[in-house]
């Protein structure tokens, strides 16, 4: 597929804001201002700029406890997201939800969820009801490798396949080569194929591994498996492996020299620059750009007023308590 | 010999060894247990290989399926749920199969089958990673429910746990695994359904259980001499010691219920319609409950404090029923 310049440095934005922003929350939880930690999504930038940049708000989008990447790509707003880091009540949730648990509506983010595989049977849900209201929509799924082995995403797979619902699951694979769980070694395998992918011939639907490090490879499969699912063809299972690598507290977007080839940022840099897209000036200009929305956004959080004690209470049922 | 001291996971932990050394039946399954950031079970594995001690993948259905299988098979599986709330991914396992086979097979089949599961709020962590469901789980028939609140307790109770015949669920507070306490070196058990009179006193009887007892000490301590509390941890809240609540009751004719669980439905309303039933001659006032309200725990610090029982509302409490 041709893909455009502009779309180039939109992907290319995208993923540079998701770096920028995750670096600041870094320093926020160092200085304790964000009171809990998150699971970061750097390295993995290349899948959620990707596959989002094929969505629109009415588009639903279901994720993890690494949702971050997922929410920002989605368009969620900055502010709202680092202040409910922060707890605080102009958050996206009032406070309530923190990094696992954001639900942003208006741009289609259905939300972060801190079970692994929790969020999956719902994107079904929001799969179903563009099906039944026949709008073209979709839905994406995304979760990782350790969460694909959950029951709960076994049985949506078999259901989206049988009811041909315009789903399309993303897996995205942080260990693909040494089987690893939340980083750390593991002395038995979590999955006894080689690729998550593999398993969708046994829900008789589409499936195939990409590298999830090359943003215009995902461009390009995301964009097959959504028009696939917008025509009423049905689900698919993409698989992307990626490499989560380690941020850091000075605001850097560029990452350690042994960690560049796995870096989406990186790699798609030094494409887009030789490819004469993106000039020194160009990248300047957009870093600097995103950085300042993203100081403005932790600027709004840290100003931002703690929730009244009162509120814990408000909420419980919609129509009031 | 100098009494030893060491913390709530080492004394988890050294229950582990000892029993899978005595017993080659005894297996360790669950998430990342082979891993030396999992305090509980470090050094679990190097000492007793990877055949009995097995990282699982995240599939709480199958593993915790796994281990009520293994069980009335004759093994004694040990499995570790990370926070007790990703159990409930797997509630058919635990609230039908593991609680209930014994019964509905007629005893032609035994569950001696330990769950673990840290739990417990306080960590700004939100409602899946904060919640303490042991009522939950406590109102199905068939599960005993263990809460140890400091490290003696921690390891006879388990030891108790891995010897029994039957299904555990084991809850370990998470903001307990570096508390210290003074622990002997043997095996040892401490029985289910007796309770622990762990400050005497005459004038209130405050129920708590995990963490919430230590925080009942506290409060106890503050009011000092203004009220001389007696405060009880169950220890287990399946089976229960209602006679020692009950005893207590004779005693003070006030009760307050101190539970971070739910308080709806839950182990603070179990023990208040105990007190209706059977000890309401001996009550001198309303039963009171200091539990976390109806309402999912929140992930901003000032709306989960605002929620969770603490020493301040505790001193209320029993300052309200003095008064009374
Ligand atoms: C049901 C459930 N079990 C366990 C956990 C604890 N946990 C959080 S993230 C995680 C690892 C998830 O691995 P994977 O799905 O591969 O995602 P990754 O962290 O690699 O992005 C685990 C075990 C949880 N949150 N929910």
């Amino acid at each position: 597929m041709e893909i455009d310049e502009e779309t180039k440095i939109e992907l290319y934005t995208t993923m540079v804001r998701i770096r920028t922003f995750e670096n600041r929350a870094r320093i926020l939880i160092r200085d304790g201002e964000i009171p809990a930690r998150s699971g970061f999504y750097t390295g993995q930038e290349a899948v959620a700029a990707g596959v989002c940049a094929h969505l629109s708000p009415s588009d639903q989008i279901g994720s993890t406890h690494r949702a971050l990447g997922h929410l920002i790509a989605k368009g969620c707003d900055l502010k709202g997201l680092m202040a409910e880091l922060c707890g605080m009540s102009s958050g996206l949730n009032k406070g309530k939800a923190g990094p696992y648990h954001i639900f942003d509506p208006s741009v289609g983010a259905l939300g972060a969820n801190g079970i692994v595989g929790g969020s999956v049977p719902m994107v079904a849900g929001y799969a179903l009801t563009h099906q039944l209201r026949d709008d073209g929509g979709v839905a994406v799924s995304f979760y990782g490798e350790g969460a694909s082995n959950q029951g709960g995403i076994q049985e949506t797979l078999n259901l989206a396949a049988c009811w041909n619902l315009p789903l399309v699951f993303v897996c995205e694979n942080s260990s693909p080569e040494v089987q690893r769980m939340l980083g750390h070694e593991i002395d038995y395998p979590q999955l006894s194929i080689e690729r998550v992918s593999d398993r969708a011939q046994a829900y008789g639907i589409p499936g195939a591994t990409y590298d999830g490090w090359d943003v215009l490879e995902v461009y390009n499969a995301v964009g097959d498996a959504v028009k696939w699912a917008r025509e009423g063809n049905g689900p698919t299972l993409l698989e992307f492996n990626v490499h989560q690598i380690e941020g850091n507290l000075e605001g850097r977007i560029e990452v350690r020299d042994d960690e560049r080839i796995w870096c989406p940022i990186h790699r798609f840099k030094e494409r887009i620059t030789d490819e004469g897209i993106l000039t020194t000036e160009l990248d300047e200009k957009i870093r600097d750009k995103e950085k300042s929305k993203v100081e403005e956004a932790a600027e709004f959080a840290l100003r931002s007023t703690v929730p009244a004690p009162i509120e814990a209470f408000k909420g419980v049922f919609a129509g009031g308590p | 010999m100098a009494e030893r001291l060491i913390t709530y996971s080492e004394a988890l932990n050294e229950a582990h060894r000892l029993e899978m050394a005595s017993n080659p039946d005894v297996v360790v399954f669950g998430e990342n247990v082979s891993s030396g950031w999992r305090q509980v079970t470090k050094g679990l594995k190097e000492e007793f290989g990877r055949e009995r001690v097995r990282d699982a993948p995240i599939t709480e259905t199958a593993f915790i399926g796994m281990g009520v299988g293994a069980a009335i098979m004759g093994l004694k599986p040990v499995v570790e749920l990370m926070l007790v709330d990703f159990g409930l991914v797997a509630m058919d396992q635990i609230l039908n199969q593991m609680a209930k086979s014994h019964y509905m097979s007629g005893g032609a089949v035994k569950v001696p089958m330990t769950l673990r599961a840290t739990y417990g709020a306080g960590t700004s962590s939100a409602a899946t990673h904060s919640e303490s469901l042991y009522s939950l789980f406590a109102h199905m028939p068939g599960l005993k429910v263990v809460i140890p609140s400091n490290p003696y307790d921690a390891k006879g109770l388990l030891i108790e746990s891995i010897r029994g015949d039957d299904p555990v669920l084991f809850m370990e507070h998470r903001l307990l695994y570096p508390m210290e306490g003074v622990v002997p070196e043997e095996a040892y058990t401490v029985p289910f359904g007796m309770a622990n009179l762990v400050r005497e006193g005459s004038d209130v009887t405050v129920v708590a259980t995990g963490l919430m007892v230590g925080k009942a000490v506290e409060a106890a301590d503050e009011l000092g001499p203004k009220c001389s509390v007696e405060v009880i941890d169950p220890r287990t809240i399946v089976p229960l010691d209602e006679e020692a609540i009950l005893r207590s009751l004779r005693k003070t004719g006030r009760l307050v219920i101190v539970d971070e669980d739910y308080e709806r439905c839950g182990f603070s309303a179990e023990v208040a319609a105990i007190a209706a039933e059977k000890g309401f001659q001996h009550l001198d006032a309303p039963v009171v409950r200091v539990a976390t309200p109806n309402v999912p725990i929140p992930y901003s610090p000032v709306l989960e404090k605002h929620l969770l029982p603490s020493k301040e509302k505790i001193v209320k409490a029993i300052s309200q029923l003095v008064g009374y």
